[in-house]
């Protein structure tokens, strides 16, 4: 299937060059951005806000609601496509997506956990904002740490184990998912399904900055990683002569995977299909590559995941649609057809 | 500068931990203008004479005709911050679970006025609740006239069946059925709460929440009498389904035909019909 992918990229990349791409998408980004920001349940107008004409309201729902909101849609989007670029890259096989290695059950089950303990932890109110993303970051940690753990095992960090140890992970989460959902009581459970959901509607500055700040560094760490990714593919042997520390690699991307997917998740619960999608639009349009790959996935998946957030939002006004299906929606069809495109 | 950015910081958490917080039942400040979270609170917002003053309702109020037209906020637990005040809304009116919390911090972080009903679900807290959402209307004196005239009585009998005896009927209450599997009324719900009110010892007292039971402990828990939703009753095929099933039809409240039915939201909801479901309950298995 690699294969298949890599022969069609070099049909797709005759014609138009990579400048222009990356500027059609860096266009599209901030023209997504733009029309989120601008369009919503309460009608607002960008030119007033940016001249300081706007009423105090519509400031509020501007600086409060909107900003932080669309911020995070676009990080988060960025965030899980480059966590699939790499997983894809690392365990060189199209279909990895950051939920395989179990990193987003742990994360799940982290921010599960809280939503039906919380209340008995009694925990200082300060506190409140920060108990789910902390706990779901735990859990992706948690995860994180023993996969890496469990890989090492064997005195070798093999790739075949961690897809291995992610899937028993996944089985693991979902059965402390569902010990919770079983001893939930009946306000936690509904809380608890529209959270496995997602959506972006709990977006607060407070809980955001730290996350978006999270995982904008991790990915920047990934694209510098990009070259010894390309390297892997060839192989471990060949990429260890080609002068790459595999082992450190290895651990690096897992890690960092990790944190762009336990903090994509923590705010904004299960999205899916945008780790799993974008890097194959990617793939097929721009090369295959790591480093233009991650750049290009985090400029696709952040205006994706900004498109379907603000599509989440209107379709059903006054009501609001979980983001979480609006992408399944959009990228499972899109899957399909692309398996039509690519014949093997 | 670290002092600044703490004390903001403290500030803007503080705003999270806020909303909602302080004595719901106080006059509004401007309740021209409101949304319900809730189907009961609409239900006694109507029966105040003030359902002209709502704008939208969530879906847990779908069961009133008169609010079928109004346009719905989805889902109680599941608020939308700028779905809600695109309808410029002067009050939020909401259930003690409406949700999520960082959505109506939110929404009062536009100085829009939130308030959280309390929930008890006994006859008082009905009685408590209508007066509590009168107040908020500042239209007490309505409400103790309306309980005055029209409920009186249906208080003062349930009230007088709440008293704790050893040999109450023994009854469960099924909210539905799922692959024929009951999902019975267990402690701390508003079925428990129902069958207590209605004087009636909840058997499965036992268990915590609402659970799915296997129906041989429901053979073996032996209830005189079932309370069941409309819903529950349609998606076992009705009284005839529920005969059908030779374990259900074992049961001494199959046998001596104490099924009682009634609409989900009026039998659970926590609204003025909840009180007389409760009674019309009572008087049933008496």
């Amino acid at each position: 299937m690699q294969e298949g992918f890599s022969s069609q990229m070099g049909e797709a990349q005759g014609g138009v060059s990579t400048e222009l791409k990356f500027f059609f998408l860096l266009v599209m980004c901030l023209a997504s951005v733009l029309s989120a920001l601008a369009v919503g349940g309460v009608p607002l107008s960008l030119l007033e806000i940016v001249r300081g004409e706007a009423s105090k309201l519509d400031l509020t729902v501007f600086s409060q609601i909107r900003a932080p909101r669309v911020m995070l849609a676009a990080t988060v989007g960025a965030s899980l496509a480059v966590a699939g670029a790499v997983l894809q890259g690392f365990f060189r096989n199209p279909l990895a997506d950051p939920g395989l290695i179990g990193v987003s059950g742990g994360a799940a089950l982290g921010a599960v956990a809280m939503i039906v303990l919380g209340s008995s932890l009694a925990l200082p109110v300060a506190f409140a904002p920060f108990t789910m993303p902390m706990a779901a970051i735990f859990g992706s940690l948690c995860v994180t740490g023993a996969l890496y753990l469990f890989s090492n095992y064997y005195g070798q960090f093999r790739i075949v184990t961690v897809l291995l140890v992610g899937i028993a992970f996944n089985a693991l989460s979902s059965v402390g998912i569902g010990i919770f959902q079983y001893i939930s009581n009946d306000a936690q459970l509904r809380s608890l399904i529209f959270w496995m959901m997602g959506s972006f509607g709990r977006a607060h500055w407070v809980t955001t900055v730290p996350c978006v700040l999270a995982m904008v560094s991790a990915v920047l760490v990934l694209i510098t990683k990009s070259n010894s990714l390309d390297k892997l593919q060839l192989g471990e042997n060949e990429a260890f002569h080609l002068g790459v520390d595999v082992k450190a690699t290895k651990r690096d991307l897992v890690l960092l995977s990790a944190i762009c997917v336990g903090a994509g998740v923590a705010v904004s619960g299960i999205i899916g299909f945008v780790g799993l999608v974008v890097p194959h639009i990617v793939r097929f349009t721009i090369g295959v590559r790591h480093k233009p790959l991650m750049i290009g996935s985090a400029l696709a998946g952040g205006s994706l995941m900004v498109l379907a957030d603000l599509l989440a939002r209107v379709v059903a006004l006054p009501a609001e649609v979980p983001v979480g299906l609006v992408t399944s929606a959009i990228g499972a069809p899109f899957f399909l057809w692309l398996i039509t495109k690519v014949k093997p | 500068m670290i002092k600044i950015a703490s004390v903001s910081l403290w500030l803007l958490i503080a705003g999270i931990a806020q909303a909602g917080d302080e004595d719901a039942c106080t006059p509004a400040e401007d309740p021209s203008r409101i949304v319900v979270a809730g189907g009961s609170i609409a239900e006694m917002l109507y029966s105040l004479d003030a359902g002209g003053l709502i704008v939208a309702v969530d879906s847990t109020a779908n069961y009133l005709p008169e609010s079928k037209d109004l346009p719905s906020v989805g889902y109680v637990r599941n608020l939308s911050a700028e779905g809600i005040l695109a309808l410029k809304p002067s009050l939020i009116l909401g259930e003690h679970d409406m949700g999520p919390a960082e959505v109506l911090s939110q929404i009062s972080s536009v100085e829009v006025e939130v308030k959280r009903i309390e929930e008890r679900h006994s006859t008082q807290g009905i009685v408590d609740k209508f007066v509590c959402i009168a107040r908020v209307l500042d239209k007490e004196d309505a409400a103790r006239e309306i309980l005055a005239s029209q409920f009186s009585d249906t208080v003062t009998s349930l009230e007088k069946a709440n008293v704790l005896s050893a040999d109450l009927p023994r009854a469960a209450l099924i909210l539905n059925f799922v692959d024929n599997q009951p999902i019975v009324a267990g402690a701390n719900t508003s079925g428990d709460g129902l069958l207590r009110m209605a004087g009636a010892k909840n058997i499965f007292s036992d268990i915590e929440g609402w659970k799915p039971l296997s129906r041989e402990l429901l053979i073996a828990a032996n209830p005189e009498h079932l309370v069941v939703t409309e819903r529950a009753l349609k998606s076992i095929g009705g009284l005839e389904g529920m005969l059908s099933d030779p374990l259900l039809a074992a049961t001494e409240a199959l046998n001596a035909d104490n099924v009682h039915v009634y609409a989900g939201m009026s039998l659970l909801g926590f609204g003025l019909q909840t009180l007389e479901v409760a009674l019309s309950l009572k008087e049933a298995i008496e």
